[in-house]
Protein backbone atom coordinates (compact mmCIF):
# COMPACT_ATOMS: atom_id res chain seq x y z
CA UNK A 1 0.00 0.00 0.00
CA UNK A 2 2.90 2.51 0.70
CA UNK A 3 4.89 1.79 -2.12
CA UNK A 4 1.44 1.95 -4.33
CA UNK A 5 0.97 5.30 -2.78
CA UNK A 6 4.70 6.42 -2.72
CA UNK A 7 4.61 5.33 -6.73
CA UNK A 8 1.12 6.54 -7.46
CA UNK A 9 1.92 10.13 -8.02
CA UNK A 10 4.68 10.31 -10.67
CA UNK A 11 3.58 7.53 -12.63
CA UNK A 12 -0.25 9.46 -12.92
CA UNK A 13 1.42 12.64 -13.62
CA UNK A 14 3.62 11.12 -16.33
CA UNK A 15 0.85 9.41 -17.80
CA UNK A 16 -0.81 12.82 -17.81
CA UNK A 17 2.14 14.55 -19.54
CA UNK A 18 2.87 12.02 -22.26
CA UNK A 19 -1.36 11.84 -23.22
CA UNK A 20 -1.12 15.89 -23.51
CA UNK A 21 2.13 15.83 -25.30
CA UNK A 22 0.66 13.27 -27.71
CA UNK A 23 -2.49 14.97 -28.54
CA UNK A 24 -1.03 18.41 -28.77
CA UNK A 25 1.31 16.90 -31.00
CA UNK A 26 -1.17 15.29 -33.22
CA UNK A 27 -4.01 18.31 -32.91
CA UNK A 28 -1.50 21.30 -33.53
CA UNK A 29 0.16 18.79 -36.20
CA UNK A 30 3.76 19.68 -35.42
CA UNK A 31 5.73 18.08 -37.65
CA UNK A 32 7.55 15.46 -36.56
CA UNK A 33 11.38 16.27 -36.82
CA UNK A 34 10.35 19.89 -34.80
CA UNK A 35 8.91 17.43 -32.21
CA UNK A 36 8.01 14.11 -32.16
CA UNK A 37 4.86 12.58 -30.42
CA UNK A 38 5.73 10.09 -27.66
CA UNK A 39 4.30 7.05 -30.08
CA UNK A 40 7.25 8.36 -32.23
CA UNK A 41 9.53 8.34 -29.64
CA UNK A 42 8.69 4.73 -28.42
CA UNK A 43 8.44 3.25 -31.89
CA UNK A 44 12.41 4.33 -32.51
CA UNK A 45 13.21 3.27 -28.96
CA UNK A 46 11.76 0.02 -29.72
CA UNK A 47 13.30 0.05 -33.47
CA UNK A 48 16.75 0.60 -32.03
CA UNK A 49 16.63 -0.89 -28.56
CA UNK A 50 19.74 -2.65 -29.35
CA UNK A 51 21.96 0.23 -30.21
CA UNK A 52 20.63 2.37 -27.38
CA UNK A 53 21.49 -0.37 -24.83
CA UNK A 54 24.99 -0.37 -26.23
CA UNK A 55 25.00 2.98 -26.35
CA UNK A 56 23.64 3.52 -22.89
CA UNK A 57 26.34 1.22 -21.70
CA UNK A 58 29.10 2.78 -23.20
CA UNK A 59 28.08 6.45 -21.83
CA UNK A 60 26.99 4.39 -18.50
CA UNK A 61 30.80 3.25 -18.09
CA UNK A 62 32.43 6.64 -18.70
CA UNK A 63 29.98 8.38 -16.27
CA UNK A 64 30.18 5.60 -13.60
CA UNK A 65 34.18 6.16 -13.44
CA UNK A 66 33.49 9.67 -14.09
CA UNK A 67 31.63 9.91 -11.09
CA UNK A 68 33.98 7.59 -9.13
CA UNK A 69 36.58 9.77 -9.29
CA UNK A 70 34.41 12.79 -7.87
CA UNK A 71 33.37 11.18 -4.84
CA UNK A 72 37.13 10.14 -4.15
CA UNK A 73 39.17 13.53 -5.65
CA UNK A 74 35.96 15.15 -3.95
CA UNK A 75 36.22 14.32 -1.04
CA UNK A 76 39.68 14.21 -0.50
CA UNK A 77 40.05 17.93 -1.88
CA UNK A 78 37.05 18.37 1.05
CA UNK A 79 39.33 16.68 3.57
CA UNK A 80 42.48 18.55 2.86
CA UNK A 81 40.86 21.86 2.59
CA UNK A 82 38.98 21.50 6.12
CA UNK A 83 42.50 20.70 7.46
CA UNK A 84 43.82 24.44 7.02
CA UNK A 85 42.24 27.38 6.63
CA UNK A 86 44.86 28.62 4.54
CA UNK A 87 44.86 25.64 1.59
CA UNK A 88 41.03 26.41 1.61
CA UNK A 89 41.21 29.95 0.85
CA UNK A 90 44.58 29.11 -1.58
CA UNK A 91 42.39 26.69 -3.62
CA UNK A 92 38.53 27.27 -3.09
CA UNK A 93 38.22 29.77 -5.69
CA UNK A 94 39.77 27.20 -8.26
CA UNK A 95 37.11 24.58 -7.60
CA UNK A 96 34.55 27.08 -8.22
CA UNK A 97 36.38 27.55 -11.77
CA UNK A 98 35.90 24.15 -12.06
CA UNK A 99 31.95 24.54 -11.61
CA UNK A 100 32.15 27.19 -14.16
CA UNK A 101 34.46 25.51 -16.51
CA UNK A 102 32.44 25.59 -20.11
CA UNK A 103 33.41 21.91 -20.92
CA UNK A 104 32.08 21.98 -24.45
CA UNK A 105 35.03 24.86 -24.87
CA UNK A 106 37.79 22.72 -23.12
CA UNK A 107 36.51 19.59 -24.35
CA UNK A 108 38.83 19.82 -27.60
CA UNK A 109 41.42 20.03 -25.63
CA UNK A 110 40.91 17.24 -23.56
CA UNK A 111 41.23 15.26 -26.36
CA UNK A 112 44.48 17.01 -27.82
CA UNK A 113 45.77 15.76 -24.18
CA UNK A 114 44.01 12.32 -23.53
CA UNK A 115 43.06 11.17 -26.76
CA UNK A 116 39.98 10.39 -27.87
CA UNK A 117 37.84 7.62 -25.95
CA UNK A 118 36.86 6.52 -22.80
CA UNK A 119 39.62 8.49 -20.61
CA UNK A 120 39.22 11.87 -22.46
CA UNK A 121 34.79 11.75 -21.94
CA UNK A 122 35.41 10.18 -18.21
CA UNK A 123 38.01 13.56 -17.36
CA UNK A 124 34.97 15.66 -18.98
CA UNK A 125 32.38 14.14 -16.73
CA UNK A 126 34.71 14.28 -13.37
CA UNK A 127 35.47 18.29 -14.20
CA UNK A 128 31.74 18.93 -14.15
CA UNK A 129 30.92 16.52 -11.63
CA UNK A 130 33.42 17.03 -9.39
CA UNK A 131 32.32 20.54 -7.56
CA UNK A 132 29.44 19.55 -6.08
CA UNK A 133 31.22 16.72 -4.17
CA UNK A 134 33.98 19.36 -2.88
CA UNK A 135 31.66 22.21 -1.70
CA UNK A 136 29.24 20.13 -0.11
CA UNK A 137 31.87 17.53 1.92
CA UNK A 138 33.74 20.59 2.56
CA UNK A 139 30.62 22.40 4.46
CA UNK A 140 30.05 18.88 6.16
CA UNK A 141 32.90 18.81 7.71
CA UNK A 142 33.33 22.39 8.51
CA UNK A 143 29.27 22.13 10.33
CA UNK A 144 30.88 19.62 12.77
CA UNK A 145 29.37 20.95 16.05
CA UNK A 146 32.12 22.75 18.13
CA UNK A 147 31.29 21.12 21.14
CA UNK A 148 32.10 17.67 20.12
CA UNK A 149 35.60 18.82 18.41
CA UNK A 150 36.47 20.33 21.95
CA UNK A 151 35.61 16.73 23.53
CA UNK A 152 37.84 14.80 20.84
CA UNK A 153 40.18 17.33 21.69
CA UNK A 154 40.05 17.09 25.60
CA UNK A 155 40.54 13.41 24.90
CA UNK A 156 43.68 13.54 23.04
CA UNK A 157 41.81 12.12 19.57
CA UNK A 158 44.90 12.19 16.81
CA UNK A 159 44.29 14.11 13.91
CA UNK A 160 42.99 10.64 11.88
CA UNK A 161 40.84 9.78 14.78
CA UNK A 162 39.03 12.96 14.34
CA UNK A 163 39.00 12.68 10.34
CA UNK A 164 37.59 9.01 10.85
CA UNK A 165 35.25 8.69 13.98
CA UNK A 166 34.15 12.50 14.10
CA UNK A 167 34.32 14.45 10.78
CA UNK A 168 33.58 11.85 8.05
CA UNK A 169 30.69 10.48 9.55
CA UNK A 170 28.99 13.98 10.93
CA UNK A 171 29.81 14.87 6.85
CA UNK A 172 28.26 12.12 5.56
CA UNK A 173 24.68 13.32 5.01
CA UNK A 174 26.23 16.69 3.24
CA UNK A 175 28.82 13.99 0.89
CA UNK A 176 25.82 12.32 0.14
CA UNK A 177 23.97 15.41 -0.93
CA UNK A 178 26.79 16.47 -3.30
CA UNK A 179 27.14 12.82 -4.43
CA UNK A 180 23.33 13.19 -5.90
CA UNK A 181 23.57 16.38 -7.57
CA UNK A 182 27.10 15.11 -9.08
CA UNK A 183 25.48 11.66 -10.43
CA UNK A 184 23.34 13.28 -12.73
CA UNK A 185 25.98 15.76 -14.01
CA UNK A 186 28.76 12.95 -14.58
CA UNK A 187 26.19 12.08 -16.92
CA UNK A 188 25.72 14.89 -18.45
CA UNK A 189 29.80 15.37 -18.73
CA UNK A 190 30.15 12.14 -20.16
CA UNK A 191 27.24 12.61 -23.51
CA UNK A 192 29.17 16.63 -23.62
CA UNK A 193 32.82 14.49 -23.77
CA UNK A 194 31.68 12.07 -25.94
CA UNK A 195 30.57 15.20 -28.40
CA UNK A 196 34.01 16.09 -29.26
CA UNK A 197 35.53 13.06 -27.62
CA UNK A 198 34.04 9.81 -28.40
CA UNK A 199 34.54 7.06 -30.57
CA UNK A 200 31.71 7.33 -33.00
CA UNK A 201 32.12 3.98 -35.08
CA UNK A 202 32.33 0.52 -32.83
CA UNK A 203 31.67 1.70 -29.25
CA UNK A 204 29.62 4.82 -29.73
CA UNK A 205 27.81 6.13 -26.94
CA UNK A 206 24.79 8.14 -26.45
CA UNK A 207 26.69 11.03 -27.26
CA UNK A 208 27.46 10.19 -31.05
CA UNK A 209 23.65 9.04 -30.77
CA UNK A 210 22.36 12.23 -30.57
CA UNK A 211 24.67 14.00 -32.58
CA UNK A 212 23.91 11.34 -35.45
CA UNK A 213 20.24 10.97 -35.23
CA UNK A 214 20.51 15.27 -35.21
CA UNK A 215 22.26 14.97 -38.45
CA UNK A 216 19.90 12.30 -39.86
CA UNK A 217 16.57 14.66 -38.75
CA UNK A 218 15.76 11.66 -36.84
CA UNK A 219 14.26 13.20 -33.89
CA UNK A 220 12.37 10.77 -32.65
CA UNK A 221 15.78 8.88 -31.90
CA UNK A 222 17.31 12.11 -30.78
CA UNK A 223 14.47 11.87 -27.98
CA UNK A 224 14.91 7.66 -27.25
CA UNK A 225 18.69 8.91 -26.78
CA UNK A 226 17.67 11.50 -24.04
CA UNK A 227 15.54 9.48 -22.40
CA UNK A 228 18.11 6.75 -22.08
CA UNK A 229 20.61 9.45 -20.93
CA UNK A 230 17.61 10.60 -17.92
CA UNK A 231 17.90 6.65 -17.29
CA UNK A 232 21.37 6.77 -16.52
CA UNK A 233 21.02 9.79 -14.64
CA UNK A 234 18.69 8.14 -12.42
CA UNK A 235 19.87 4.80 -12.15
CA UNK A 236 23.04 6.27 -10.32
CA UNK A 237 21.10 9.01 -8.44
CA UNK A 238 18.74 5.50 -7.24
CA UNK A 239 22.48 3.93 -6.58
CA UNK A 240 23.74 7.01 -4.84
CA UNK A 241 20.22 7.54 -2.88
CA UNK A 242 20.40 3.65 -1.84
CA UNK A 243 24.09 3.77 -0.52
CA UNK A 244 23.11 6.80 1.62
CA UNK A 245 19.92 4.93 3.06
CA UNK A 246 22.38 2.29 3.90
CA UNK A 247 24.91 4.64 5.27
CA UNK A 248 22.70 6.92 7.21
CA UNK A 249 19.23 5.10 7.80
CA UNK A 250 20.76 3.72 11.46
CA UNK A 251 21.25 6.84 12.46
CA UNK A 252 20.67 10.17 10.78
CA UNK A 253 17.62 11.73 10.49
CA UNK A 254 17.63 12.71 6.82
CA UNK A 255 17.53 9.18 6.21
CA UNK A 256 14.94 7.97 8.68
CA UNK A 257 11.38 6.71 6.86
CA UNK A 258 8.49 9.16 8.69
CA UNK B 1 6.29 37.31 -42.47
CA UNK B 2 3.35 39.59 -41.87
CA UNK B 3 6.26 41.92 -40.86
CA UNK B 4 8.09 41.95 -44.23
CA UNK B 5 4.16 41.78 -45.80
CA UNK B 6 3.68 44.37 -43.98
CA UNK B 7 7.11 46.03 -45.56
CA UNK B 8 6.02 45.09 -48.83
CA UNK B 9 2.18 46.59 -48.87
CA UNK B 10 3.74 49.91 -47.50
CA UNK B 11 6.41 50.36 -50.22
CA UNK B 12 3.64 49.23 -52.80
CA UNK B 13 1.81 51.97 -51.46
CA UNK B 14 4.33 54.06 -51.39
CA UNK B 15 5.40 53.58 -55.22
CA UNK B 16 1.80 54.34 -55.65
CA UNK B 17 1.67 57.41 -54.01
CA UNK B 18 4.70 59.05 -55.15
CA UNK B 19 5.23 57.99 -58.44
CA UNK B 20 7.26 61.36 -60.05
CA UNK B 21 8.66 61.73 -57.10
CA UNK B 22 10.52 57.84 -56.44
CA UNK B 23 13.16 58.85 -59.26
CA UNK B 24 14.17 62.15 -57.17
CA UNK B 25 14.49 60.40 -54.43
CA UNK B 26 18.29 59.53 -52.93
CA UNK B 27 17.10 56.54 -50.52
CA UNK B 28 16.99 53.30 -52.99
CA UNK B 29 13.36 51.43 -52.14
CA UNK B 30 13.99 48.82 -49.37
CA UNK B 31 13.31 45.54 -51.06
CA UNK B 32 11.03 42.64 -48.95
CA UNK B 33 13.58 41.76 -45.76
CA UNK B 34 14.26 38.08 -45.73
CA UNK B 35 16.83 36.21 -43.96
CA UNK B 36 19.04 33.69 -45.63
CA UNK B 37 20.55 31.65 -42.72
CA UNK B 38 24.39 29.87 -43.74
CA UNK B 39 24.97 26.56 -42.35
CA UNK B 40 28.80 27.57 -40.93
CA UNK B 41 30.33 30.71 -40.64
CA UNK B 42 31.19 33.22 -43.13
CA UNK B 43 33.66 32.01 -45.44
CA UNK B 44 34.64 31.89 -49.10
CA UNK B 45 31.87 29.17 -49.47
CA UNK B 46 29.76 31.75 -48.96
CA UNK B 47 31.12 34.51 -50.85
CA UNK B 48 29.08 34.86 -53.71
CA UNK B 49 26.20 35.56 -51.51
CA UNK B 50 27.60 38.16 -49.52
CA UNK B 51 29.25 39.54 -53.04
CA UNK B 52 24.98 40.10 -54.09
CA UNK B 53 24.84 41.90 -50.71
CA UNK B 54 27.54 44.21 -51.50
CA UNK B 55 26.46 44.93 -55.00
CA UNK B 56 23.39 45.84 -54.47
CA UNK B 57 22.25 42.74 -56.61
CA UNK B 58 19.49 41.68 -54.21
CA UNK B 59 18.54 45.07 -53.50
CA UNK B 60 17.75 45.32 -57.87
CA UNK B 61 15.55 42.01 -57.53
CA UNK B 62 13.51 43.62 -54.76
CA UNK B 63 14.95 41.66 -51.55
CA UNK B 64 16.15 43.24 -48.70
CA UNK B 65 18.81 39.94 -47.68
CA UNK B 66 19.44 39.83 -43.94
CA UNK B 67 22.61 36.70 -44.08
CA UNK B 68 23.10 35.00 -40.45
CA UNK B 69 25.88 33.08 -40.41
CA UNK B 70 25.73 29.75 -38.55
CA UNK B 71 27.53 27.00 -36.80
CA UNK B 72 28.58 23.53 -36.48
CA UNK B 73 24.72 21.35 -36.38
CA UNK B 74 22.97 25.28 -37.45
CA UNK B 75 19.22 23.83 -37.89
CA UNK B 76 19.10 25.68 -41.08
CA UNK B 77 16.46 23.34 -42.82
CA UNK B 78 14.37 23.19 -39.81
CA UNK B 79 14.50 26.70 -39.66
CA UNK B 80 13.69 27.02 -43.31
CA UNK B 81 10.49 24.66 -42.82
CA UNK B 82 9.57 26.03 -39.64
CA UNK B 83 9.01 29.51 -41.98
CA UNK B 84 11.61 31.15 -39.76
CA UNK B 85 13.48 32.33 -41.99
CA UNK B 86 12.77 32.75 -45.92
CA UNK B 87 16.13 31.61 -47.30
CA UNK B 88 19.07 28.76 -46.15
CA UNK B 89 21.97 27.07 -46.93
CA UNK B 90 22.21 23.20 -47.24
CA UNK B 91 23.73 20.19 -48.78
CA UNK B 92 21.69 18.00 -51.51
CA UNK B 93 21.71 14.75 -49.25
CA UNK B 94 20.30 17.01 -46.45
CA UNK B 95 17.71 18.94 -48.52
CA UNK B 96 16.34 14.75 -49.49
CA UNK B 97 16.60 13.69 -45.84
CA UNK B 98 14.97 16.48 -44.64
CA UNK B 99 12.27 15.57 -47.40
CA UNK B 100 11.90 12.02 -46.31
CA UNK B 101 11.55 13.36 -42.50
CA UNK B 102 8.60 15.42 -43.62
CA UNK B 103 10.55 18.92 -43.96
CA UNK B 104 8.94 20.47 -47.03
CA UNK B 105 11.66 22.06 -48.09
CA UNK B 106 13.01 22.75 -51.85
CA UNK B 107 16.19 23.54 -53.74
CA UNK B 108 16.56 26.88 -55.72
CA UNK B 109 20.05 27.41 -56.08
CA UNK B 110 23.19 24.82 -56.12
CA UNK B 111 26.04 27.11 -55.90
CA UNK B 112 28.70 24.06 -55.71
CA UNK B 113 28.33 21.29 -59.01
CA UNK B 114 30.86 19.56 -57.29
CA UNK B 115 31.13 18.78 -53.52
CA UNK B 116 33.66 20.35 -51.61
CA UNK B 117 33.44 17.72 -49.55
CA UNK B 118 36.90 15.78 -48.77
CA UNK B 119 38.89 13.49 -46.27
CA UNK B 120 42.44 14.99 -45.50
CA UNK B 121 45.39 12.67 -44.72
CA UNK B 122 48.89 13.22 -43.83
CA UNK B 123 50.39 13.28 -46.78
CA UNK B 124 53.63 11.83 -45.02
CA UNK B 125 52.00 8.94 -44.98
CA UNK B 126 51.79 8.28 -48.96
CA UNK B 127 48.54 7.30 -49.72
CA UNK B 128 47.40 6.54 -52.78
CA UNK B 129 44.14 6.46 -52.59
CA UNK B 130 41.16 7.60 -50.41
CA UNK B 131 40.49 3.54 -49.35
CA UNK B 132 43.75 2.97 -47.83
CA UNK B 133 43.21 6.56 -45.65
CA UNK B 134 40.52 5.09 -44.31
CA UNK B 135 41.94 1.33 -43.32
CA UNK B 136 44.30 2.69 -40.43
CA UNK B 137 44.52 5.39 -38.03
CA UNK B 138 41.72 7.98 -36.76
CA UNK B 139 38.87 9.39 -38.66
CA UNK B 140 37.87 12.20 -37.44
CA UNK B 141 34.32 12.92 -39.13
CA UNK B 142 30.62 14.40 -38.05
CA UNK B 143 28.75 11.22 -36.76
CA UNK B 144 25.68 10.60 -39.47
CA UNK B 145 26.63 12.49 -42.68
CA UNK B 146 25.21 10.57 -45.51
CA UNK B 147 29.10 10.76 -47.55
CA UNK B 148 30.55 8.85 -44.19
CA UNK B 149 27.69 5.88 -44.24
CA UNK B 150 28.97 6.11 -48.40
CA UNK B 151 32.37 5.27 -47.83
CA UNK B 152 31.86 2.83 -45.40
CA UNK B 153 29.74 1.22 -47.65
CA UNK B 154 31.94 1.47 -50.73
CA UNK B 155 34.67 0.03 -48.96
CA UNK B 156 33.25 -2.53 -46.54
CA UNK B 157 33.34 -0.74 -43.44
CA UNK B 158 36.53 1.59 -41.51
CA UNK B 159 39.02 0.00 -40.81
CA UNK B 160 40.08 3.48 -38.93
CA UNK B 161 38.73 4.48 -35.62
CA UNK B 162 36.17 6.93 -35.95
CA UNK B 163 35.93 10.03 -33.55
CA UNK B 164 33.76 13.33 -34.13
CA UNK B 165 34.78 15.86 -36.21
CA UNK B 166 35.64 19.36 -33.92
CA UNK B 167 35.40 21.85 -36.84
CA UNK B 168 39.16 22.80 -36.84
CA UNK B 169 42.44 21.30 -37.87
CA UNK B 170 44.01 21.16 -34.11
CA UNK B 171 44.18 17.52 -33.84
CA UNK B 172 44.90 16.99 -37.09
CA UNK B 173 48.54 19.03 -36.54
CA UNK B 174 49.17 17.29 -33.43
CA UNK B 175 47.95 13.42 -34.34
CA UNK B 176 49.96 11.96 -37.90
CA UNK B 177 47.74 9.40 -37.67
CA UNK B 178 44.90 11.46 -38.40
CA UNK B 179 42.93 12.21 -41.20
CA UNK B 180 39.55 13.75 -41.12
CA UNK B 181 36.32 15.51 -43.03
CA UNK B 182 37.14 18.88 -44.84
CA UNK B 183 35.94 21.46 -47.43
CA UNK B 184 38.70 21.45 -49.73
CA UNK B 185 38.33 24.97 -50.23
CA UNK B 186 38.82 25.34 -46.51
CA UNK B 187 40.82 22.93 -43.90
CA UNK B 188 43.50 21.98 -46.10
CA UNK B 189 44.11 25.81 -46.63
CA UNK B 190 44.53 26.56 -42.40
CA UNK B 191 46.49 23.32 -42.20
CA UNK B 192 49.10 24.50 -44.84
CA UNK B 193 49.33 27.67 -43.70
CA UNK B 194 49.70 25.79 -40.08
CA UNK B 195 53.06 23.99 -41.59
CA UNK B 196 50.80 20.71 -42.17
CA UNK B 197 51.07 18.68 -44.95
CA UNK B 198 47.67 17.90 -45.83
CA UNK B 199 46.54 15.73 -48.84
CA UNK B 200 42.95 15.95 -50.03
CA UNK B 201 41.00 13.25 -51.67
CA UNK B 202 37.84 14.26 -52.93
CA UNK B 203 34.10 12.42 -52.09
CA UNK B 204 33.04 13.25 -55.28
CA UNK B 205 36.12 11.29 -57.26
CA UNK B 206 34.41 8.10 -55.11
CA UNK B 207 31.15 8.66 -56.92
CA UNK B 208 29.08 10.62 -54.45
CA UNK B 209 28.38 13.82 -55.58
CA UNK B 210 25.66 15.91 -53.94
CA UNK B 211 25.80 19.50 -54.64
CA UNK B 212 26.73 21.63 -51.67
CA UNK B 213 25.70 25.09 -50.78
CA UNK B 214 22.59 24.46 -51.86
CA UNK B 215 20.12 27.37 -51.42
CA UNK B 216 16.71 26.03 -49.88
CA UNK B 217 13.26 27.75 -49.42
CA UNK B 218 10.22 26.40 -48.07
CA UNK B 219 8.11 24.81 -50.70
CA UNK B 220 5.34 27.03 -50.38
CA UNK B 221 7.75 30.28 -50.87
CA UNK B 222 7.59 28.99 -54.80
CA UNK B 223 4.05 29.72 -54.94
CA UNK B 224 3.57 32.42 -52.63
CA UNK B 225 6.54 34.67 -53.91
CA UNK B 226 7.58 33.53 -57.00
CA UNK B 227 9.28 37.02 -57.37
CA UNK B 228 11.99 36.25 -54.34
CA UNK B 229 12.80 33.02 -55.51
CA UNK B 230 13.65 34.33 -59.16
CA UNK B 231 15.37 37.70 -57.88
CA UNK B 232 17.20 35.82 -55.25
CA UNK B 233 18.26 33.42 -58.08
CA UNK B 234 19.05 36.23 -60.27
CA UNK B 235 21.27 37.86 -57.53
CA UNK B 236 22.99 35.02 -56.56
CA UNK B 237 24.21 34.50 -60.16
CA UNK B 238 25.46 37.47 -60.32
CA UNK B 239 26.60 38.05 -56.82
CA UNK B 240 28.77 34.91 -57.61
CA UNK B 241 30.05 35.91 -61.00
CA UNK B 242 31.38 38.86 -59.84
CA UNK B 243 33.26 36.82 -56.76
CA UNK B 244 34.66 34.29 -58.73
CA UNK B 245 36.08 36.82 -60.83
CA UNK B 246 36.78 39.51 -58.07
CA UNK B 247 36.74 37.85 -54.53
CA UNK B 248 39.01 40.51 -52.80
CA UNK B 249 36.21 43.42 -51.97
CA UNK B 250 33.66 40.41 -50.62
CA UNK B 251 36.76 38.51 -48.95
CA UNK B 252 37.68 41.94 -46.70
CA UNK B 253 34.00 42.16 -45.80
CA UNK B 254 33.96 38.38 -44.87
CA UNK B 255 36.85 38.19 -43.04
CA UNK B 256 35.59 41.56 -41.05
CA UNK B 257 32.90 39.11 -39.96
CA UNK B 258 35.30 36.36 -39.22
CA UNK B 259 38.93 37.09 -38.09
CA UNK B 260 39.79 33.93 -37.32
CA UNK B 261 40.02 33.25 -41.23
CA UNK B 262 43.31 35.21 -42.81
CA UNK B 263 42.78 36.91 -45.61
CA UNK B 264 45.47 35.17 -47.43
CA UNK B 265 43.22 31.78 -46.78
CA UNK B 266 40.55 34.20 -48.09
CA UNK B 267 42.21 34.56 -51.30
CA UNK B 268 43.09 31.35 -51.86
CA UNK B 269 40.26 29.52 -51.38
CA UNK B 270 37.81 32.01 -53.47
CA UNK B 271 40.69 31.23 -56.05
CA UNK B 272 40.03 26.76 -55.42
CA UNK B 273 36.40 27.38 -56.02
CA UNK B 274 35.71 28.17 -59.56
CA UNK B 275 36.18 24.56 -60.93
CA UNK B 276 33.89 23.41 -57.91
CA UNK B 277 31.05 25.63 -59.20
CA UNK B 278 30.82 25.28 -63.09
CA UNK B 279 30.32 22.61 -64.79
CA UNK B 280 28.74 21.51 -68.19
CA UNK B 281 25.03 22.74 -66.59
CA UNK B 282 26.24 25.66 -65.43
CA UNK B 283 27.93 26.82 -68.91
CA UNK B 284 24.43 26.01 -70.48
CA UNK B 285 22.14 27.01 -67.98
CA UNK B 286 23.88 29.46 -65.95
CA UNK B 287 25.50 29.64 -62.22
CA UNK B 288 23.21 27.32 -59.82
CA UNK B 289 22.16 24.99 -62.30
CA UNK B 290 20.74 21.62 -61.18
CA UNK B 291 19.78 18.53 -63.32
CA UNK B 292 16.77 16.12 -62.47
CA UNK B 293 18.77 13.81 -62.55
CA UNK B 294 21.42 14.69 -60.83
CA UNK B 295 18.57 14.68 -57.58
CA UNK B 296 17.28 11.69 -58.87
CA UNK B 297 20.58 9.74 -58.49
CA UNK B 298 21.29 11.14 -55.24
CA UNK B 299 17.82 10.43 -53.72
CA UNK B 300 18.92 6.49 -55.37
CA UNK B 301 22.17 6.74 -53.44
CA UNK B 302 20.73 7.91 -50.04
CA UNK B 303 17.95 5.26 -50.03
CA UNK B 304 20.85 2.44 -51.10
CA UNK B 305 22.40 3.66 -48.23
CA UNK B 306 19.49 3.15 -46.39
CA UNK B 307 19.54 6.44 -44.81
CA UNK B 308 16.08 6.98 -46.06
CA UNK B 309 13.39 4.62 -46.30
CA UNK B 310 12.76 5.43 -50.09
CA UNK B 311 13.91 8.11 -52.06
CA UNK B 312 11.36 11.31 -52.46
CA UNK B 313 9.67 11.98 -55.89
CA UNK B 314 11.98 14.08 -57.61
CA UNK B 315 9.37 16.10 -59.30
CA UNK B 316 7.67 16.97 -55.54
CA UNK B 317 11.12 19.12 -54.94
CA UNK B 318 12.62 19.22 -58.10
CA UNK B 319 12.20 22.73 -60.12
CA UNK B 320 14.12 23.97 -62.99
CA UNK B 321 15.75 27.25 -62.47
CA UNK B 322 13.81 30.39 -63.35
Amino acid sequence: MRGFRTLAPPLVALALILATWEVLARALQIPAFLLPPPSAVARATLAELGDLALAASVTGRAALYGFLMSACVGTLVAIAMSSSRILERAFYPYTVFLQTVPIVAIAPLLVLWFGAGLRSVMVSSFIVSVFPVITNALSGIRSVEPALRDLFRLYGASRLSTLTKLELPAALPAIVTGLRVAAGLSVIGAIVGEFVAGFSESGAGLGIVILSSYRQMRTDLLFSAVLFAALLGLVLFGAVNLAGHLLLSRWHPSARNP
Amino acid sequence: MTLSKLALVSLCALAAALPSCSKKSAEPPRGAAVVLALDWVPEPEFGGFYAARELGAFGRQGLDVEIRGGGAGAPVVQLVAAGQVQFGIAGADEVITARARGADVVPIYATFQTSPQGIMAHAARGYKTLGEVLKSGTLAIEPGVAYSAFLKKKYGGFGATLVPYDGGVARFMTDPALAQQCFVTAEPLAAKKKGGDPQVFLVADEGYNPYAAVVIVKKSTLTDHPDWVKGFVTAAREGWTSYLATPAPTNAVMQKLNPSMDAETFASAAAAEKVLTESADTTAHGLGAMTRARWETLGNQLADLSLVLKAPPVDDYFVALP
